[in-house]
């Protein structure tokens, strides 16, 4: 059981303690992420995070580089839209050095100017890696479309422009906001006990400024209306991506556990209707599914195939009738039933090992989702009706108001998916190797 | 011993497991028991020649069931690639039990998920189940071993499932492409030449016919390997398995027939277009089985050179000449002699040439001058590190002990090799570089973006990535 312990500071502290392997996991996190980023600085959250172990008081990015993998460690960061978080892993014998070690980085950076030139110049290197996968540039592309000029549409890497105009003056004002004892939630789990968390949580802040949580000014996404199409156009593609959702649940929503059961019975397992229809009847797709994605604010809904470029407009076509049908005619007592045993005893697997106790509890803390979000999960499925689960779906979902992102060569496909869409008000065309990929100004209608 | 250990003595549990068996079922064999760091691994078998291995961990209420087969993509044979890779998802299809689909649905009503896969050497299905359904997946996996129904429908629908993957993982994959070719490139008569994936011809070619004969030969209880590892009762969990496998039948399985590869004397170089932003580079050196003492010495050459942030070659190709946004390393953990690869992503504005002139010259200094202890240290710790995370769920558990059983018949060989790597030296690691990274015995891909000429006066073959002939 995760239990949340007094360091002495202002940071928040979970531990999950479980001492069968040597190992000690720790995540260090922030209750901003790169929604938070300045206008015109996309990225800056992901960069500041990643120059910690870039240099601080008396080391060397270098040193740092090696002292880790001497200890037996591992660091990574994570951005996401309302927090990044710093993962990492060590062996227990060498658990004092390296929280001695992330306690410098955390307290004593130094953000070397010719460190962030190199990381700039690496991350343009990781933003053009991402030309070649396509499922990356069908996310992009949908998070673009969807949420338009709301913070959740921007790219947690940046894009050129925003990483090349970041500055060490950047990078340094947005350590000093936000890396702060109260904008940082601190957890372990594995081979600790509370006073060896107690301890290591305090060597890990205790050089960190004072200061409260950063204010979260980001407010509820709208979208924008009708049926639309993106096509992330590239060449010699035998295969698509393709994603088609609008906005759908917030975990504050009376009705969000509702929607999460119904949309498991539509596409979160192996037997769901869209699995069944595309995979396993047509064989349309290697995978079929469907989910409804949680934040601070509503996110999406969405579902996702990558069947061959024949068969992509037939199968756009059967998704939207498969929603439709969903949306109008709802889900059978049947089908309720099934889905509640799948997630109740299924519910055992989100819970056994100590890090993935220890991450339900931080994000809790980050998201800010109901206290009971993942402690009453249980009773809150047992609890949702086929009436209410009907009605979220019906409630929630807008088919009027739809996006579907296509990753094909548009010259073998567009003609056929469009037409593959009902009512499709807009279509626009965007090169894959765009720097953004959303649509113009004017789309074409 | 005290009574309540004697209750749980294997033996005693094996002579009540037997006594309260059917007749004419297969009896239960105690063969011994393993350290598996602080736990211990108990070995089965079955008298049809099923293998169990045994982990009991209550740690969290929760059960990984595993089961390997001895088949994979060296049984195949060419015109019939990819075989083993389409018989493993036929395998969740119809039984003479269970109409087509509720085998998953099964699962999941009880709060289970499944998966499998196939590789060269073997394949393994495994299901997490909540602890108190163990019962379950000993019912669906006896069952779908024997009692397979393999008709027209379900080959052709899984046919299209699995081309689909393929041009997910291959056809529209730069890496993967890229990666199949290294392998048709290195391996001219072992069948390590072609992929898991299968040739698309071969895929779209098979029948129902095919499958069944696979069927038949492969899948038996004397070619398989149960693993248990969870919050379970193991004298039930015996019990179990005896009703669940002990009327199968054991099978004659084939002996191999895969050919030895030849000692590779040339240079071989293969070049492609792929739409990709920048060009690619990847090498293949013959390196040793999983089995061979230098494979634990390679291992560590590997993280020195290619091991995370402060290996050789990310300091050489990202960090200080900045001309590749990736790299990687990976020494092929097969039962026969496999490949050490190495490969990486040049960045914008440089060449494959360059990147491989950065390699070469890494590769020189390992054959040439002896690494650092310090470096050792560093990349002892590290697979120290990836060895325990490795144990930190049952399914890890499970699969580790599969894995080294499969391949090597020593289900704690994990450990044996984290011992191993502890008694790596730096002259071995210059020794074994020596041995396994000769230029004349490699295998290079290299990529260009579409429409981007390979470097001019280049003299090696040039080809379309659906030509597979090799250039030597």
């Amino acid at each position: 059981m995760t239990i949340r312990i007094d360091s002495g500071g202002a940071s928040v502290v979970y531990l999950e303690e479980s001492h069968k392997i040597p190992l000690v996991s720790i995540v260090i996190a922030l209750r901003t992420g790169n929604a938070h980023d300045p206008v015109g600085k996309d990225g800056l959250s992901r960069i500041t995070a990643r120059m910690l172990r870039r240099g601080a008081e008396g080391l060397d990015a270098r040193t740092i580089e090696d002292a880790i993998d001497r200890l037996g460690g591992e660091m990574a960061v994570d951005t996401g839209a309302s927090s990044v978080a710093i993962h990492a892993q060590v062996i227990r014998r060498s658990a004092d050095a390296f929280m001695e070690l992330l306690g410098r980085l955390l307290g004593t950076p130094t953000f070397p100017e010719d460190e962030l030139e190199r990381l700039k110049r690496e991350t343009l290197a990781e933003i053009d890696e991402t030309k070649d996968h396509d499922r990356s540039l069908a996310q992009q592309a949908f998070r673009r479309a969807m949420f338009g000029g709301h913070a959740y549409g921007r790219d947690g890497a940046g894009t050129v422009t925003t990483v090349r105009s970041i500055t060490v003056g950047d990078a340094k004002a947005h350590f000093a906001k936000h890396f702060t004892k109260g904008n940082v939630v601190v957890g372990f789990a594995g081979d600790v006990t509370p006073e060896d968390a107690a301890r290591f949580a305090r060597m890990l802040t205790a050089r960190l400024p004072e200061g409260a949580a950063v204010a979260d000014d980001v407010g509820p996404p709208v979208t924008k209306g009708g049926r639309r199409l993106i096509l992330v156009d590239k060449p010699e593609r035998t295969q698509t991506q393709i994603l088609i959702g609008m906005l759908g649940t917030w975990p504050h929503d009376p009705d969000h556990v509702a929607l999460s059961v119904a949309t498991s019975i539509f596409g979160g397992t192996f037997t769901s209707r869209l699995m069944r229809e595309v995979r396993s009847k047509r064989g349309w797709s290697y995978g079929a599914s469907a989910r409804a994605s949680i934040d601070r604010q509503r996110q999406s809904f969405s579902m996702w195939t990558f069947p061959a470029a024949e068969d992509a407009a037939p199968c756009i076509a059967l998704e939207l009738e498969l929603l439709e049908a969903w949306v109008k005619d709802g889900i059978t007592q049947e089908e309720l039933d099934f889905i509640k045993g799948y997630l109740t005893r299924s519910h055992a697997f989100e819970i056994d090992t100590a890090p993935k106790r220890l991450h339900q509890s931080v994000d809790v803390e980050l998201l800010r989702l109901p206290a009971d979000y993942y402690t009453g999960y249980l009773d809150h499925v047992k609890a949702v009706s086929v009436d209410s689960a009907n009605k979220a779906v019906r409630d929630r979902l807008r088919t009027i108001d739809l996006l579907v992102v296509v990753v094909g060569t548009a010259d073998d496909i567009l003609e056929p998916v469009t037409a593959a869409i009902p009512g499709l008000t807009s279509h626009a065309i965007v090169p894959f190797d765009a720097e953004i990929l959303e649509a113009g100004p004017d789309p074409e209608g | 011993m005290p009574e309540q250990d004697l209750k749980h003595a294997p033996s005693e549990m094996v002579a009540r497991v037997n006594a309260a068996a059917a007749a004419g079922t297969a009896k239960v064999t105690y063969e011994g028991e393993h350290a598996f760091a602080s736990e211990t691994v108990r070995r089965y078998t079955l008298e049809n020649g099923l293998k169990v291995l045994l982990l009991v961990d209550a740690s969290a209420p929760v059960v990984s069931y595993f089961t390997w087969y001895g088949v994979g993509s060296r049984h195949e044979r060419p015109g019939k690639t990819g075989l083993a890779h389409l018989f493993e998802h036929l395998m969740f299809n119809e039984t003479e039990n269970l109409k087509a689909g509720e085998f998953d649905r099964k699962l999941e009503e009880n709060g289970a998920e499944s998966n499998a896969a196939t590789w060269v050497d073997w394949t393994y299905y495994y299901e997490a189940l909540p602890a108190d359904r163990l019962s379950l997946a000993i019912e669906l996996e006896s069952d779908r071993m024997s009692r397979l129904v393999l008709r027209e429908p379900q080959v052709k629908s899984e046919k299209e499932v699995v081309a689909n993957e393929r041009r997910y993982r291959v056809d529209d994959d730069v890496e993967g492409a890229a990666s199949e070719l290294l392998y048709k490139l290195a391996f001219t008569k072992h069948p390590y030449q072609w992929p898991t994936n299968g040739w698309m011809a071969d895929i779209e070619g098979f029948t129902p016919e095919d499958c069944e004969l696979f069927y038949r030969t492969y899948y038996a209880p004397n070619n398989a390997l149960v693993v248990i590892v969870g919050d379970i009762d193991e004298e039930k969990a015996l019990g179990l398995l005896q009703t669940g496998y002990g009327a199968h039948k054991s099978a004659v399985i084939p002996p191999e027939d895969a050919q030895p590869e030849p000692p590779q004397t040339e240079e071989r170089v293969l070049e492609v277009r792929k739409p990709t932003a920048t060009d690619k580079f990847f090498v293949a050196y013959h390196g040793p089985a999983l089995g061979d003492a230098d494979h634990a010495v390679l291992t560590i050459m590997n993280e020195v050179l290619c091991g995370g942030r402060a290996s050789r070659l990310h300091r050489a190709l990202v960090i200080d000449a900045e001309i590749a946004s990736e790299m990687r390393g990976w020494v092929g953990t097969f039962r026969d002699p496999g490949l050490y690869e190495v490969s990486a992503s040049a960045r914008a504005g440089h060449t494959a040439a360059e990147l491989q002139d950065v390699i070469d010259a890494e590769l020189a200094k390992l054959r040439n001058e002896v690494v650092t202890s310090d470096e050792i240290e560093r990349a002892k710790a590290r697979l120290e590190l990836s060895v325990l995370q490795s144990l930190e769920s049952t399914s890890g558990k499970a699969e580790q002990i599969g894995f080294y059983e499969t391949v090597l018949g020593d289900p704690s060989a994990a450990f044996r090799r984290l011992e191993a790597y502890r008694r790596v030296t730096p002259s071995d690691v210059r020794r074994a570089a020596r041995r396994y990274l000769a230029p004349n015995s490699r295998s290079i891909v290299r990529v260009f973006p579409d429409g981007e000429a390979p470097d001019e006066g280049d003299d090696e073959n040039e080809t379309d990535e659906t030509d597979h002939e090799a250039a030597e």
